[in-house]
């Protein structure tokens, strides 16, 4: 089954808890307001978790069953080596009314006494790295009374994935239990390991090269080259590929728009606008007498 | 079924969080927050040193805390080389007593006890070597120094109170196997376990309390048979446990020892023997303490500690091993104050370290010839030693000179290490236990406020003139300001932080420079700055706590106008100070009774107030001038809740209760929560998506409780108008677990609550939840967009009185959602700002994965959409799609990498500025830091980079400074330019 928070298929949707389990209480208090939710709610009783009860109803015969269960912390991708792991480390079962806690040992294991049968639910708290929550259940084989005690475990221990705010009964990838080799019952879970835990932002750094991947000033690189180099690549130019050129220059509709750019380079154009002439109307003429002493050298350099 | 979700879907469910969550950049680590990394007061019994590795020579400090911290520390820097939070899993604190911690000599482990578990630790790395639990508490702890085995193992005595059997436990030190087991069936208290070469012993009390007589059972080493048992009678009247002194668990010659209530005298019995010798004690003598190796090897010497009212006193004494006669050996003379002694061994030797006020002293048990002497250097600070742990290095060569080390607990809470009469380290580990904490303004700009409010109330002229005088008067500051301007010009283009001038306390412009005032249940009160790493300003004894008592604050209140700070405690004591200063006002001690059941913060005609509620939530009559303007909400003796009003009378006011909300049967209350005092609404209503607005229900009289059955494990929240007692809305969860902590927290016009629920789902039977949950309520005032329900725009109402419509009283509107938390959380509060603009934030302590996380309002908005996504509306609301878990974001956790411990309580309270909330978290750590929920908005974090702004615009100076003459020199060039 796919579960994506994104955008979950139907089925998983209808997994989601997303009914508040509220329920107005009407025996109390004066002008209780049933309706007030925007969401029609019915009433239901829900009942409490079935197995649960079950499997310690059926255990409570004799002394109660109890079981060590060992979680173990394999090496992985995110953790090739879980020495590493910081002591604080520790693994928490938690069932309705039942909490085990059991810290990190030296060679990567949580032991976990005394647990009764149920099933659990399995979180590892480490300040450096996430794991999977798991599911484990724990419950009393049912062929123990049938074969040989002594050699089957009467408690048997599973365990699966399993996804936070999702259905309880949704289990995922079963996960991988063995009977250790030392005592009997002792039953080994391999934790799974979701990745190292990134408490930190990063900071957007200041760099030249940033700027420079930029494609605005990439362009504006560009243009500017053009602007500066062109003069430059048409002074050293021999003079008869230059009239050549220009000749081609004149049917280029581009023509009027270059010769402004490399006039203006030329001859420091803007330093030489006559502000008032130009606002006093007269531009034109006063543009032509200027561009004689100006236009000379612009046609010389052409 | 289909693919299997795994690492990718936990992922993308991280990823799916808003990118709104503000983590903390790794520059502003130390920068915005600070951390004391605490263990809590070392023990006498259960500190020492110890080589974790055979072969290396270094040792480390360690300790099990009467916080319950088992931790290793560097005698070189003290800072903690790890720490387990031994008291962590044990939600009844009170079935706990001392904790136990052993280390065997040579070995790599370190053994603890705590409550009915036993574990041991990898010396050097503190992982976990074995643990088991046993039933019943552990009442001592030894290292079995004889095994069969080349290796040395632990023994445990466990009591088992119901059944009043006592059972010894050999335990092997690498699996935690049990080799043997011994029990006693005889209802005796079991007191300690000692070992010498051949036997173990186990002393009881025997009898009835107040007239005990000490029996000891020796066993057998290897089986753990019963061998011998002696009643050694005490002469004197032994009342209880604390009487009796055992010491040299595991020397040669191990003993008991014991005094008389009046501290005359001293018999001390060798264990195995029948008699006991008398030793008289120094007149006037208040305590005795026994220092004595724990060696085997070690030669069989000890040393009697009494401390009389002003002075203290060592005697030294000797054991013969054959006859078992105890001889006097010498004395150390009385030297006035404090004093501790600690024993060391090299190999066989023994030695005693003396620490006083002022020196440190070592001699060795043989003979009272000073070995060394140190006079304790910088003396500013006044050691007075408590109790010590120390190490003695006998130098190699000719001249054989020892160097010692001593960490030593101070009168002031504090551990210190004293390295050859210098100190090296003070660790302040008082600071652990705080119960009750408050933020506190620096009092320093008040008399500017005052002479404000002074040239406000005067006529123009007068006010003028005043203020001209004011202005020359400040003049006086400006040279000290100009000398400043550099080094604050410096720092702030550096971003490094701008120190406070000599170390005197000022405000800042931003806010963010408070006291925070914490009282711990030592009896300590701290002033911390906070606009300084949290840097204590101030220290101050309260009261002194016995010990086994803990200081019970119901509650702290700062007057800011005055500068002081009343802290009241359950037994009707309390303590006002000065804010700055620490310096106490008034104060009463604490009874011998509780009295009080909680106080609430009122208004009266006289300003905020704390009101003591008595126990069955009795008040008393109140003068008029002190009595409440609000209602009162009491627990009554039966768990009831009562609305209590004051009708003044004359001059006194009397108590009235005006509602009584007596919860269903079998319901207990577990948590309550109420707006707190500043909660700013910056907005009264919520702008939807297409521009209409739904009105908030701000009702400052509401509080929520939230009650659970433990019988059929429902949790019922109901929210109260306190005014009247009327249930305003209430939710029940099924499925709950009474044995975990229920918590909730209030705020604007939203309520969420936390628990572990285990239920199946209502709309579908079929499916089952289970996991730490979190509800969120918001309350509207009417489910109408643009309605303001039946009030309307009113500015005020009541209550009490029927609203005129026929609906009947004006009810909220209640929208709810519940999530599933990845972790516990506990500790719940809001974040605070000035106005409230900024978004909130629930910060909660994370208990199992030792952080605080701040979740963002939004994310547990209950009007998330459900089964579909956004609408464009919606997500212009700030609203996404519903998704029922919420993991732990690692970019949530305000606490990072910090390994914060035992958090109690969280307070948090609004800066100057907008964006930012300032948060302080005590417990067994001390943490704060700034939040800022909406990201810094108003002030320019660290990211900006000033530098970079400053260096453009120098390049732009210099760059235009260079072009300008270039440029004028071409346009001349130009224009001179012949024409060709």
């Amino acid at each position: 089954m796919s579960f994506t928070a994104g955008a979950p298929s139907p089925e998983t949707a209808n997994q989601t808890p997303h009914c508040p389990p509220v329920s107005r209480v009407s025996s109390l208090g004066p002008g209780h307001p049933n309706d007030i939710l925007p969401r029609p709610l019915t009433m239901r009783i829900p009942t409490l978790l079935s197995l649960l009860g079950a499997a310690t109803a059926l255990t409570h015969n004799n002394p109660p069953l109890q079981t060590s269960l060992t979680v173990h912390i394999p090496p992985s991708a995110p953790l090739p080596n879980p020495a590493a792991l910081l002591p604080q480390t520790h693994a928490t079962l938690n069932s309705l009314t039942k909490h085990h806690s059991a810290p990190l040992s030296g060679k990567s294991n949580f032991h976990f006494h005394n647990v009764t049968p149920g099933s659990y639910l399995l979180d590892i708290h480490c300040l450096t790295h996430a794991f999977l929550p798991l599911r484990v259940d724990i419950y009393p084989s049912s062929s123990s009374s049938s074969s040989d005690p002594s050699e089957q475990s009467p408690i048997k221990i599973e365990a699966w994935e399993t996804f936070r705010g999702n259905d309880w009964g949704n289990k995922g990838e079963k996960v991988s239990t063995e009977v250790s080799d030392g005592k009997s019952g002792m039953m080994v879970v391999v934790a799974r390991m979701a990745g190292q835990k990134s408490y930190f932002m990063e900071r957007s750094s200041f760099s030249v090269l940033s700027i420079f991947k930029n494609p605005i000033i990439l362009l504006s690189l560009v243009s500017m080259g053009l602007f500066f180099g062109m003069p430059k690549l048409i002074e050293n130019m021999d003079p008869e590929m230059r009239a050549e050129w220009e000749e081609q220059q004149k049917s280029n509709p581009m023509n009027a728009l270059m010769g402004a750019a490399s006039g203006q380079q030329g001859g420091g154009g803007m330093g030489n606008f006559d502000m008032a002439a130009f606002l006093a109307g007269s531009g034109g003429g006063k543009e032509d007498n200027k561009g004689g002493n100006n236009g000379g050298g612009k046609k010389k350099n052409r | 079924m289909l693919a299997m979700p795994s690492a990718t879907t936990l992922l993308v469910g991280l990823l799916a969080l808003p990118s709104a969550v503000r983590a903390v950049f790794r520059d502003e680590v130390g920068h915005i927050d600070y951390h004391y990394q605490l263990l809590g007061l070392p023990q006498r019994e259960t500190t020492f040193f110890h080589r974790p590795r055979k072969d290396e020579q270094g040792s480390l400090l360690y300790t099990l805390s009467d916080e319950g911290v088992l931790g290793a520390v560097n005698p070189g820097t003290g800072g903690v080389v790890w720490r387990q939070f031994l008291a962590g899993d044990n939600n009844n604190e009170t079935a706990v007593g001392d904790g136990f911690a052993r280390a065997g000599e040579g070995e790599g482990w370190v053994a603890s006890a705590y409550g009915g578990e036993v574990h041991a630790w990898d010396a050097v790395t503190g992982r976990n070597t074995f643990w088991a639990r046993f039933p019943g508490k552990v009442k001592d702890l030894e290292v079995m120094e004889m095994t069969e085995a080349e290796r040395k193992d632990v023994l445990v005595l466990f009591e088992e109170e119901e059944k009043g059997e006592t059972v010894l436990r050999w335990l092997n030190a690498l699996n935690g196997d049990v080799v043997w087991e011994f029990r006693e069936v005889t209802k005796d208290v079991p007191l300690q376990v000692s070992t010498n070469v051949e036997k173990v012993f186990v002393v009881f009390l025997k009898g009835t309390k107040g007239a005990y007589s000490l029996k000891v059972t020796t066993l057998d080493t290897l089986t753990g048979k019963r061998l011998d048992e002696l009643v050694i009678g005490t002469k004197t009247n032994l009342n209880d446990e604390g009487d009796i002194m055992l010491v040299g668990a595991n020397s040669a010659a191990p003993i008991v020892a014991w005094t008389d209530a009046e501290h005359t005298a001293l018999r001390v019995n060798v264990l195995g023997l029948k008699t006991s010798q008398e030793f008289p004690l120094v007149d006037g003598t208040v305590e005795v303490e026994i220092h004595a190796p724990h060696l085997v090897q070690s030669q069989p010497h000890f040393l009697v500690h009494s401390k009389t009212a002003t002075g203290n006193k060592g005697e030294v004494y000797h054991i013969d091993l054959k006859t078992g006669h105890i001889a006097k050996a010498y004395d150390l003379p009385l030297l006035p104050g404090k004093g501790a002694f600690a024993t060391s061994s090299i190999s066989a030797n023994v030695y005693f370290t003396r620490i006083t006020e002022d020196e440190l002293i070592l001699v060795s048990s043989q003979s009272h010839g000073v070995l060394g002497r140190w006079p304790l250097k910088n003396t500013n600070s006044k050691v007075a030693p408590i109790h010590a742990v120390s190490e003695v290095i006998k130098k190699a060569g000719a001249d054989g000179s020892y160097a010692v080390r001593s960490a030593a607990l101070t009168a002031d809470d504090e551990w210190a290490l004293v390295r050859n009469g210098e100190i090296g380290w003070t660790r302040p580990e008082g600071l652990s236990g705080g119960v009750a904490a408050t933020f506190a303004e620096i009092p320093e700009s008040e008399e500017l406020a005052k002479s404000l409010e002074q040239e406000a109330h005067s006529n123009p002229v007068q006010a003028y003139i005043h203020r001209v005088k004011r202005h020359i008067n400040d003049l006086q500051y400006l040279p000290a300001y100009l000398n400043n301007v550099p080094a604050r010009l410096i720092s702030s283009i550096a971003g490094t932080d701008v120190t406070s001038s000599a170390g005197k306390l000022s405000r800042d412009s931003f806010g963010f420079h408070k006291l925070v005032i914490l009282a711990t249940k030592r009896g300590m009160v701290y002033g911390l700055d906070i606009g300084n790493s949290g840097a204590a300003v101030w220290q101050k004894r309260a009261f002194q706590i016995s010990k086994g008592q803990k200081w019970d604050v119901k509650g702290i209140l700062v007057n800011e106008s005055s500068g002081e700070v009343t802290i009241l405690g359950a037994h009707n004591d309390f303590v006002v100070l000065k804010t700055e200063t620490g310096q106490v006002i008034s104060a009463k001690a604490p009874s011998s009774e509780a009295t009080t059941q909680s106080t609430a913060l009122i208004d009266t005609a006289s300003g905020p107030r704390l009101l003591r509620i008595g126990l069955d939530g009795k008040i008393g009559d109140l003068p008029v001038g002190k009595a409440p303007k609000q209602t009162v909400v009491t627990r009554g003796a039966d768990g009831e809740l009562k609305g209590v009003v004051f009708i003044p009378d004359g001059t006194t006011a009397h108590e009235s209760t005006s509602w009584i909300f007596s919860l269903p049967e079998n319901q207990r209350v577990v948590s309550t929560a109420t707006r707190p005092s500043h909660d700013a609404v910056a907005s009264i209503g919520r702008v939807l998506g297409d521009r209409t607005v739904k009105y908030k229900y701000l009702n400052p009289n509401t509080i929520v409780v939230a009650a659970i059955d433990d019988k059929t494990w429902t949790l019922t929240v109901y929210l109260l108008d306190t005014v009247s007692g009327q249930i305003l809305s209430s939710a029940k969860y099924n499925g709950v677990d009474p044995t975990k902590p229920v918590e909730c927290a209030m705020a604007e016009n939203w309520f969420v609550c936390s628990f572990f629920g285990q239920y199946t789902l209502r709309d579908n039977s079929a499916q089952s939840l289970k996991g730490y949950q979190i509800a969120v309520s918001d309350l509207y005032e009417s489910e109408e967009a643009n309605d303001r329900g039946p009030l309307g725009d009113a500015s005020t109402f009541s209550s009490l009185d029927p609203v005129d419509v026929p609906t009947g009283v004006a009810l909220p509107s209640v929208v709810s959602q519940t999530y599933i938390m990845g972790a516990p959380i506990s500790a719940l509060q809001v974040s605070q700002t000035r106005q409230g603009i900024t978004t909130r934030h629930i910060l909660a302590y994370l208990p199992e994965n030792h952080g605080i996380m701040g979740i963002p309002r939004m994310l547990l908005e209950p009007r998330r959409p459900v089964d579909r996504d956004a609408t464009p509306a919606e997500i212009e609301e700030g609203l996404f799609r519903y998704h029922p878990a919420i993991e732990i974001d690692p970019k949530s956790v305000i606490t990072h990498e910090r390994d914060v411990v035992g958090i109690k309580g969280i307070i948090t309270s609004p800066a100057i500025v907008e964006s930012t909330s300032l948060v302080f978290a005590y417990g067994v750590d001390i943490f704060g830091t700034r939040v800022t929920p909406s990201f810094l908005f108003d002030i320019l974090g660290k990211g900006f980079n000033k530098v970079s702004l400053v260096s453009t615009v120098l390049a732009l100076f210099v760059g235009v400074t260079m072009l300008g003459p270039m440029v004028r020199k071409k346009q001349i060039n130009l224009r001179w330019s012949a024409p060709m």
